[in-house]
């Protein structure tokens, strides 16, 4: 916590989220024009003109907190040298690991809490309009899911770090990943798409809806993709699908803003993976460490 | 000589007689002479008549003349005019004198009804002329008020209000007072009001001779079937009683009111699953509606069934309840959807929209819930297997 390395990400985070905020509320205006309900809700998802919003800020630089946090953890202790000290004390050695995970992982509850608060507070001020429940609810659910995309992206770092003999390569290893997912996993999924359903032709019509529909499970191989597909639906309560809709579905559909319980449904398969995936991860960073020969 | 003398006293006698009688003839003739173009006339109680009066002067010289009016029934008032005046003296100059004065006769309104003679003197400068008028007083009409309407017959639909002009007319001598009166059926409301005043009136008082128009307004009670319906006013006054019909025909009107027992019009749904909705059907309208057939418009691949989709008769005024069994399609999204029933039959439809929040089914919640379970557990198979060393 008192590492330079830590107060450097937490500023840029805290930066950011200022910034993002700043955005919003330069454009919040515009935002209410064209509906005036949840306007709470509006502080995370309205962008300002030259910057993004404080839900897409969480999901491309939240990984780097995650990455930040992790990806020396196991390798650090080993090119010093303590590691052996440590496995020496009398502790179980599993402890170890499990100690690296759940201390990254409550540096990140507190983190993205904090700039949640931080964020709702300032608007607040600023906007003088106080959340209703179901605001506060989507909020903190939102806050919460930025934890456990934040924690993917941890114990993935953790896995390299245990995997890999420097930090250099786990950081570099875990950083190419961030960046790919993030970035270039649209253009992947869309080519792979094109190429499986080419849409050009007379035949491309009926490719359309298959490809779009394999687009989209590409894409949400990426944590990245799934956390801004979540986040968009709890923070707009009037995204009512996620996913390709027909136009039979539409018909005679109505606007109007979803529960908070049928958002968290539509998004509850999201939630799922994601948390699977945190697990999973941390499972594989613990088998790799408990396998690994320490005393070397 | 005596037997001459006797007949020639009587024809003396006779002569003087005839001589006498043919000078007062004279004297008439040649003296003045008050006349009137028609001396008998019909007239009511009440009535006020007016005698032109012409004057002949055959003396040659014009005279002054009273009048004066005798025979004058008790109540009756008498007198005479002239430019305006009431005059007793006029003056006759020599020779024919038309419309030279009037003479005014008022009628009293007790007159009763029979044959009256007013004799009219005219007496001046040794002249007299009398003249006889004869006055029949026909009272038929008198005593006898009416209860009139315009337009006794009207026709609308069952809440229109309806609204007659009525006349109340006081025939009689006297001022009365008539209380109103409907004798309509029950549920109707009938009112009475003045032309032009906004006070309902129970009761209402008519000059003697007078008229008094009044506003009838007819309200027919709710939910009254088609038809035609009569509705007896009266009014009553101490002497009379006056009695009129006012006719209202009821139009048919067809209404059909579609919604639920609650007036509820949303309710939840879950994707590809059958809710149940309780609808009701009401015939508003005052005619049996026949073969009503249930409808529905909803979205794309979804289902609408009806207990019943089709009521043979419905009854005015009656109410039916007939359960929708509404199921979302396979791939609804969660949220709001329209769903619009109809109930409609030849003569009418109504339409309810229902608002239909689609949610999902919280089965997948559990199934995620157990899936995490399972990596949980899984994760604890691995503390297990690799931990504790």
């Amino acid at each position: 916590m008192n590492s330079k390395r830590f107060f450097l990400i937490f500023m840029l985070l805290l930066v950011v989220s200022t910034a993002s905020l700043g955005g919003a509320l330069s454009n919040i205006r515009s935002a209410v024009e064209e509906s005036s309900d949840f306007i709470f809700l509006k502080l995370f998802t309205t962008s300002g003109t030259t910057i993004y919003s404080f839900a897409t800020f969480m999901a491309f630089l939240g990984p780097l907190a995650g990455i930040t946090l992790g990806f020396d953890a196991v390798s650090n202790e080993r090119s010093q040298g303590t590691l052996n000290r440590l496995a020496a004390q009398p502790i179980y050695r599993d402890s170890i690991i499990n100690a690296k995970f759940l201390a990254g992982s409550t540096v990140i509850f507190l983190t993205v809490f904090m700039l949640g608060i931080y964020v709702s507070g300032m608007g607040l001020l600023m906007i003088g309009i106080p959340p209703s429940v179901e605001e506060v609810l989507r909020v903190f659910t939102f806050l919460l899911l930025t934890w456990v995309y934040i924690s993917f992206w941890l114990a993935l770092a953790i896995i390299f770090s245990v995997v890999c003999k420097h930090a250099a390569t786990a950081a570099l290893v875990t950083m190419s990943i961030w960046l790919f997912l993030s970035l270039f996993m649209s253009l992947v999924a869309s080519t792979l798409a094109n190429l499986l359903f080419p849409t050009s032709g007379i035949a491309g019509f009926a490719n359309l809806s298959s490809n779009y529909t394999a687009t989209l499970a590409l894409n949400r191989v990426s944590p990245y993709y799934l956390f801004s597909e979540a986040a968009t639906t709890i923070l707009n309560p009037n995204v009512r699908s996620i996913g390709v809709v027909t136009m039979s579905q539409l018909s005679g559909a109505i606007a109007g803003s979803l529960p908070f319980s049928q958002s968290l449904l539509l998004v509850w398969p999201h939630l799922v993976l994601m948390i699977a995936l945190v697990i999973a991860g941390f499972a594989i960073a613990y088998i790799a460490f408990m396998k690994q020969e320490i005393r070397a | 000589m005596k037997h001459f003398s006797q007949k020639r006293i009587l024809a003396l006698l006779l002569s003087a007689a005839l001589l006498w009688m043919m000078t007062v003839t004279a004297v008439a003739a040649g003296g003045l002479e008050m006349s009137t173009d028609y001396p008998g006339i019909t007239a009511k109680a009440g009535d006020d008549l007016t005698y032109s009066l012409d004057f002949y002067n055959g003396s040659g010289a014009g005279a002054s003349v009273s009048l004066s009016a005798s025979n004058l029934p008790e109540g009756w008032e008498g007198y005479f005019t002239g430019s305006g005046n009431t005059i007793s003296r006029v003056y006759v100059r020599a020779g024919d004198n038309p419309s030279l004065a009037t003479f005014n006769l008022k009628i009293p309104e007790d007159a009763e009804q029979g044959t009256y003679t007013v004799t009219l003197d005219a007496v001046g400068s040794g002249m007299s002329s009398s003249l006889e008028l004869e006055l029949v007083l026909d009272e038929i009409e008198v005593g006898e008020g009416g209860l009139t309407t315009q337009y006794a017959q009207q026709e609308g639909s069952a809440d229109t209000s309806f609204t007659f002009s009525t006349t109340l007319t006081n025939n009689s001598a006297l001022e009365q007072t008539y209380s109103l009166s409907a004798n309509a059926p029950t549920g109707w409301m009938v009112s009475f009001k003045p032309s032009g005043e906004s006070t309902q009136v129970a009761a209402i008082t008519v000059d003697s001779r007078g008229s008094q128009a009044l506003n009838v307004t007819v309200s027919p009670p709710v939910g009254i079937e088609a038809g035609e319906y009569t509705i007896p006013i009266s009014a009553i006054s101490s002497s009379e009683n006056l009695s009129s019909e006012l006719t209202v025909v009821i139009t048919g009107s067809y209404e059909l009111n579609l919604s639920t027992p609650s007036g509820r019009l949303s309710f939840d749904a879950t994707a590809n699953k059958e809710s149940a909705i309780t609808l009701s059907v009401t015939n508003n309208g005052n005619v049996d509606l026949q073969n009503i057939n249930l409808t529905s418009s909803a979205p794309t691949d979804w289902t609408v069934t009806f207990s019943e989709s089709s009521i043979d008769v419905l009854e005015a005024g009656a109410t039916k309840e007939v359960t929708a069994y509404i199921t979302p399609a396979k791939d609804a999204m969660s949220g709001d959807y329209v769903t619009v029933l109809t109930a409609s039959n030849s003569e009418t439809t109504d339409t309810a929209e229902f608002r239909v929040s689609v949610k999902t089914e919280t089965i997948w919640g559990v199934v995620g819930i157990l899936i995490i379970v399972a990596a949980l557990c899984a994760l604890g198979y691995v503390f297990r297997k690799y931990g504790r060393r």
